[in-house]
């Protein structure tokens, strides 16, 4: 049963990368700026510019070119990068965790954000706080992610400077890392200046994307919450005399998370999507600082294997979205 | 003194806009005794058992008298007090047993949890103790039904559960409201028949709320007849049914389709009397109306 589902997503996934594929290399070719006449100083004969653009194969037909790229996808080679002159492959696995461990820690923030806020609005229903917690969620949904970056830049980095406002770690500290998770290696060589640094280059960036995802869970979870706890199940804890902070988490909780899974997926690629401004915003040497290079760049190959790599983390979260919500699930576990 | 389980004094429950839900209710329970609280639709028959737990649905309040549970006065508990007096001493049999077990929740948990909440007992004793409870509700495998999820249980099932659970802590009064309602007829006389069975072993006194008058003939000692939050009659089973009753009461009995006798006529409650009834409680209310204004 899990096996038949594993593999259709699998097809599915498989398909749609290819239909990705397709996509970003037919916009990145048609859309304007020739990689090859950025290369080369002003004033390049024509030779030059013809000798490149056969080396990088851009003078073959597009469904040539298309198929020579997909060949060399398929057996692991995503080309050379045109700018940096590296595989495609080691620079985006070089600079995978460090969006992931953003991604991660602004996903963590924003669940126990959301989740304390919703927990807390629904002990507190029918009252003044309730509708003071609305408000203010209300009011951090309506300003974006890259604005949360810039008020936190101006407040802990400027007016108040607390906080590391630009790169991953502090140049200074010399450790050598033998992955690119600073965070994680860092926590588990016991090194706490690494990782102090790391979260002091974190927080604002981490921050600025948990909190439009923490407003939203905290008001939808708290509506479920809400439905959950005129329940039966909960009117009957309260006789057996659980206090009602017990209720909602030992109670509703759970009932209540379920239908917010699905959002949260979603909303978390989204999250993902945000990394591209936000790592600019704080020069976090991550993917979507890549990214954004790569497009300033025309450096055609590259935006292609980031494009692909984001495609398939996007499909991976949809998956673990749908796993998850199976295992939490009795009902659908052994169906 | 007599030792009364429950003494529901002149009991009013208000709305915020002062609608009374309830109008100066007084019923009691002796220890051992099963009193059935009937009424139409709407009447009030769960507000009051909501009252006695403390479980009233927001906004709604008690404005005047007295709950006395074991001779304790309710009122004059702080909260925490009272959840705790309320939760040693009674519990809830609900209407719906498809929404009264926690659907995310093992069925162990939920009925071990309160015990030991309740009684501070041990993991093992509570275990033992729901084991035995389900034991006497006749289901047959306790121990793999405590590791089901409600899902994987029949209804019947999980009433026969929500029973056990609420027999378990040795409870004075128990609150079964409209139990059998949302089930089958045929788990329904095995339900009713398991809850007095267990009521007589234990000793438990029983508010059972109910719509249905041959229901009350089997169960109970006591009536207490409820038209909109007012109490019409209070008396004996018997005597309500050799006749000697209230109009409104007989009328009700009239009709109630017998489940036992269904070739048995029924003639709907007289629309002539509910008038007058109505009329009866439009005064009162236009009296409480001028008085606490
Ligand atoms: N949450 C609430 N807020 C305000 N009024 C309510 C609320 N719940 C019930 N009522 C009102 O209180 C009155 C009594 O309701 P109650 O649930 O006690 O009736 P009942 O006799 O148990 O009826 P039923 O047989 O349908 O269960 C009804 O008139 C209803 O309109
Ligand atoms: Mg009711």
């Amino acid at each position: 049963m899990l096996l038949k589902t594993l593999i259709t997503r699998l097809l599915t996934m498989i398909v749609t990368l290819f239909g990705v594929a397709v996509v970003v290399f037919t916009l990145v070719r048609v859309a304007p700026g020739n990689p090859i006449a950025m290369m080369l100083p002003p004033g390049a004969s024509e030779e030059d510019i013809a000798r490149l653009t056969a080396l990088y194969g851009f003078d073959k037909s597009l469904v040539q070119q298309f198929f020579i790229w997909l060949g060399g996808v398929v057996q692991g080679d995503f080309g050379t990068s045109i700018t940096l002159r590296q595989p495609v492959d080691q620079l985006v696995l070089s600079r995978l965790p460090a969006t992931l461990e953003l991604a991660a820690m602004a996903l963590v923030i924003a669940l126990l954000l959301g989740g304390t806020v919703a927990v807390l609005g629904a002990r507190n229903r029918g009252t003044g706080t309730e509708v003071g917690l609305d408000l203010t969620s209300g009011a951090v949904l309506s300003i974006p992610d890259f604005l949360w970056g810039l008020i936190f830049v101006l407040i802990f980095g400027v007016l108040w400077p607390v906080l590391a406002i630009s790169g991953r770690i502090d140049p200074r500290i010399e450790f050598d890392f033998a992955t690119n998770f600073y965070l994680i290696e860092g926590l588990l060589r016991g090194r706490f200046d690494v990782v102090g640094s790391t979260l002091s280059h974190m927080v604002m960036p981490a921050m600025s994307l948990a909190l439009p995802l923490a407003a939203m869970i905290a008001q939808l979870l708290k509506q479920n919450l809400k439905g959950e706890l005129v329940q039966d199940y909960a009117t009957i804890a309260r006789v057996r005399g659980f206090s009602e902070t017990t209720v909602i988490l030992r109670e509703a909780l759970r009932n209540a998370a379920l239908p917010t899974i699905a959002l949260v997926g979603v909303q978390f690629t989204f999250l993902i999507g945000g990394t591209v401004i936000v790592e600019r915003l704080f020069a976090y040497e991550g993917l979507g600082n890549m990214a954004i290079d790569a497009v300033i760049n025309r450096d055609l190959p590259l935006i292609q294997g980031i494009v692909l790599l984001f495609a398939a983390i996007f499909i991976m979260i949809n998956l673990i979205v749908d796993l998850s919500y199976t295992l939490l699930n009795p009902r659908l576990r052994h169906g | 003194m007599t030792r009364t389980v429950l003494d529901i004094m002149n009991l009013t429950v208000n709305l915020p806009n002062r609608t009374r839900i309830l109008r100066d209710v007084s019923l009691s329970l002796e220890p051992g005794e099963v009193r059935a609280l009937v009424g139409e639709s709407g009447a009030g028959k769960s507000m009051i058992g909501k009252a006695v737990l403390g479980i009233l649905p927001p906004k709604v309040r008690i404005s005047e008298g007295e709950i006395l549970l074991d001779n304790e006065h309710l009122g004059a508990m702080t909260p925490v007090t009272r959840r705790n007096t309320v939760a040693r001493m009674s519990a809830l049999i609900p209407q719906d047993p498809l929404t009264a077990l926690n659907p995310l929740r093992k069925i162990g948990p939920q009925i071990v949890d309160p015990l030991r909440r309740i009684h501070g007992w041990s993991a093992d004793k509570a275990r033992a103790r729901a084991l035995e409870l389900l034991d006497r509700v006749h289901i047959r495998a306790p121990e793999r039904v405590m590791a089901s999820y409600p899902h994987e249980l029949s209804g019947g099932m999980r009433q026969r559960i929500l029973i056990a659970a609420a027999f378990a802590p040795s409870p004075r009064l128990i609150v079964a409201d409209e139990p059998t309602t949302a089930l089958d007829v045929t788990v329904q006389k095995e339900i009713l028949k398991l809850i007095r069975e267990l009521q007589r072993e234990t000793g438990t006194a029983v508010l059972f709320v109910t719509h249905d008058m041959g229901v009350v003939a089997k169960i109970s000692q006591k009536v207490t007849v409820l038209f909109a939050g007012k109490v019409m009659e209070d008396a004996p089973t018997e005597q309500v049914f050799s006749g000697a009753a209230h109009p409104y009461t007989r009328a009700l009995i009239n009709a109630t389709p017998s489940s036992a006798d269904p070739s048995r006529s029924f003639t709907p409650v007289p629309a002539q009397l509910v008038a007058d009834l109505h009329r009866e409680i439009a005064q009162d209310d236009h009296l409480y109306m001028t008085v606490t204004s």
